[in-house]
């Protein structure tokens, strides 16, 4: 290795690009500027970083992301934690003075729903079954879907043609009635629901991500990958993945807040989680009814649904543009 | 024995309108530490020359359908899937044209730098980046260590494809493919660029195989020249052989379209009349007879063979190397290189 060190006088002091980044101010110009102390220890002297490190990073910059995220962390911590601290029981009429429908107050923060049941506790247990369907379901979809996608636009010819039109049979399909099929083969039961709502995703994660892989793999740092000897593993997963993965966190964001109304649509056709198990999809369906009534019923759960949708797509477009290393900072 | 002989190599395309023979017949060597140059305009078959030496060719729709390609007396075409992969990028390394899009944008220049590191050598990610970033500094990107930091659109175009020679280079292999490496540059960086080809040449003794259409960036590196005309090699021998005293029309007219400042001639450039043939529909007879001033009833009909013209000096015309054929033209090369 010694045989290759820099020789004196070679490469020509003076580079000619240097000017040229010199030019465009910032660290960028900074860098180029010869001492060996630049930027401290924050650039120089880290280890180097992986991309989502550096994802990571640029994530925390950005404040609309931070929020959904402490948002979702909120969402967790509390239904998970709820054993110890939800005086009421979500199941049954909690007390014999608790009547029915009745409107918030201290005791029943959110009100009762029409059998009597604290629609607080409901709607706190309820975030289990939400967003475990929301995040399991997608990630069932995405894990299927991406794959599916990556071998299609990947390889093209004939497993693109199996795989897509697999795809169109799955679309061909009106959506709840399948999943109805599929939970009728399966059981209704809570596990079987994320999977029907997973498995019926996955041809449009698929299409959203072959589009994208097609796309990305003409770009000339693909031939350059294969010329350096990668293996197809390799180019898939480390230099096509990463830049086509933009459009699928957007599209799988999105699809959280599709799956927990699946789950609702769902669970009010008696297919899904079976009561007294509280879910938000559920509740609304009970709600719907008696929104004139009972506003509560409806306004809680949908408050949560909505709230925890909008945290996991603001936190899915910080994301994506965290992953863009050409964003400026 | 040469380090790569290719022997009639022929990559076809099969397309809705027929066969493209973009690479039909083409017979070369490199020999160790130096440097052949492909010349040709576009559409002639120097790059699918290239991506067939490193098994690169889409198929379908391409296929390398004859010929021999011996790479250390190992046949190329030969070896099962793993074996190419462990030669691409370790023994014989390509740098692509466009610096500007032949890095992942997503990867520090650094770890890209690496990952044929981390692939061939089996180094981790630490060895691969302290070696990356000596690379860096070898082909002359200032502070290396920073810059292995960056990501590449926070380099210039030279700085990109100084990183792509660097990458190429990191595994010092035998042969080194550069694809019209400083087409996407400005003249004064080319200069830079292949300055420092010639010298990491020199220093590491790589092969090189240098794909161009400029017979002036050639002029100054090349040992050997070959000019292909639409899939075939109409000329091939010693670069000086080549330069002073070309043979086939083809070169004369290359030769004659470049731009002389060390001639006082009040001259205007002097264009090779007409296109490229389709590969498809290629003339009958020699390819390039349509466009050839000098081209008589015999070139329509018989395909002229490659044969040794002069000493070391192969051409494919039916008229080369006799008296009086193309007196007046065949000085033109003169002084370029």
């Amino acid at each position: 290795m010694s045989a290759r060190r820099r020789k004196p006088g070679f490469p020509p002091d003076a580079d000619p690009d240097s000017p040229k980044a010199a030019y465009r101010g910032g660290p960028d110009g900074e860098q180029t500027g010869g001492s060996s102390d630049y930027v401290g220890d924050d650039l120089a002297n880290r280890p180097e970083r992986t991309l989502w490190g550096d994802a990571w990073i640029r994530l925390r910059k950005n404040k609309l992301a931070i929020i959904g995220l402490v948002w979702i962390l909120i969402v967790v911590t509390l239904t998970l934690s709820a054993d110890f601290w939800v005086p009421q029981n979500f199941a049954s009429p909690t007390s014999t003075d608790a009547g029915s429908l009745e409107a918030p107050s201290a005791v029943h923060p959110f009100g009762t729903d029409r059998i009597g049941r604290d629609v607080f506790s409901r709607v706190v247990y309820g975030a289990r079954v939400s967003l475990a369907v929301g995040v399991l379901a997608v990630g069932i979809s995405l894990v299927i879907g991406l794959l599916m996608g990556a071998l299609s636009g990947y390889y093209g010819g004939l497993v693109d043609t199996l795989v897509m039109r697999t795809a169109d049979i799955f679309f061909a399909f009106p959506y709840t009635l399948f999943a109805i099929a599929l939970l009728a083969v399966l059981g209704p039961s809570y596990h079987n629901v994320f999977i029907a709502i997973g498995i019926l995703g996955w041809p449009s994660v698929a299409r959203v991500f072959r589009s994208s892989i097609l796309s990305v793999k003409e770009n000339e740092y693909v031939d350059a990958a294969r010329a350096m000897g990668a293996s197809d593993q390799r180019i898939i997963f480390r230099h096509i993945m990463p830049n086509a993965v933009a459009p699928i966190i957007v599209y799988g964001t999105m699809s959280i807040g599709g799956a927990i109304i699946a789950e609702a649509a769902l669970s009010f056709l008696g297919m899904g989680v079976q009561p007294p198990t509280p879910s938000w999809g559920a509740m609304l369906s009970e709600a719907k009814a008696l929104m004139v009534a009972a506003p509560w019923l409806t306004i809680w759960p949908g408050f949560a649904i909505l709230t925890t949708v909008l945290a996991f797509v603001l936190m899915g477009d910080g994301l994506r543009d965290a992953l863009d290393v050409k964003m400026k900072d | 024995m040469a380090l790569l002989e290719v022997t009639n190599l022929k990559t076809h395309f099969t397309t809705r309108d027929g066969v493209v023979r973009a690479v039909d017949g083409v017979t070369f060597e490199v020999k160790e530490g130096h440097t052949l140059a492909i010349v040709g305009e576009s559409g002639s078959g120097k790059s699918v020359t290239a991506l067939s030496l490193m098994r690169l060719i889409p198929d379908p729709p391409g296929k390398i359908v004859d010929g021999r390609i011996t790479f250390r007396g190992e046949s190329v075409l030969g070896m099962n899937d793993s074996a190419v992969r462990s030669m691409r990028g370790d023994r014989i390394a390509m740098i692509f044209q466009d610096s500007m899009t032949s890095l992942n944008p997503v990867f520090r220049v650094g770890y890209q730098i690496g990952e044929a590191l981390r692939i061939h050598k089996g180094m981790t990610r630490k060895e691969a980046h302290a070696r990356a970033v000596e690379m860096l500094d070898l082909v002359g990107i200032p502070n290396p260590a920073q810059r292995a930091r960056d990501y590449p659109h926070q380099f210039s175009g030279g700085m990109r494809q100084r990183a792509m020679i660097a990458m190429a280079l990191a595994c010092d292999p035998d042969i080194l493919i550069a694809d019209e490496p400083t087409t996407a540059l400005d003249v004064t960086i080319q200069a830079q660029i292949l300055e420092l080809m010639i010298e990491l040449q020199q220093r590491q003794g790589t092969a090189i195989i240098m794909i161009t259409h400029d017979l002036g960036v050639v002029a100054d590196m090349a040992n050997d020249v070959m000019v292909m005309y639409a899939g075939k090699q109409v000329e091939y021998g010693k670069a000086d052989e080549v330069f002073y005293r070309p043979l086939h029309p083809y070169t004369w007219g290359l030769l004659a379209s470049l731009p002389r400042h060390d001639v006082d001639e009040k001259g205007t450039l002097l264009p090779i009349e007409g296109q490229p043939p389709s590969l498809i529909d290629v003339p009958p007879g020699c390819a390039f007879h349509p466009r050839c001033p000098y081209a008589q009833e015999r070139c329509k009909r018989e395909i002229p063979e490659l044969r040794e013209a002069a000493p070391a000096h192969l051409t494919a015309c039916h008229f080369a190397g006799q008296a009086g054929f193309g007196q007046g033209a065949a000085g033109k090369g003169e002084g370029v290189a």
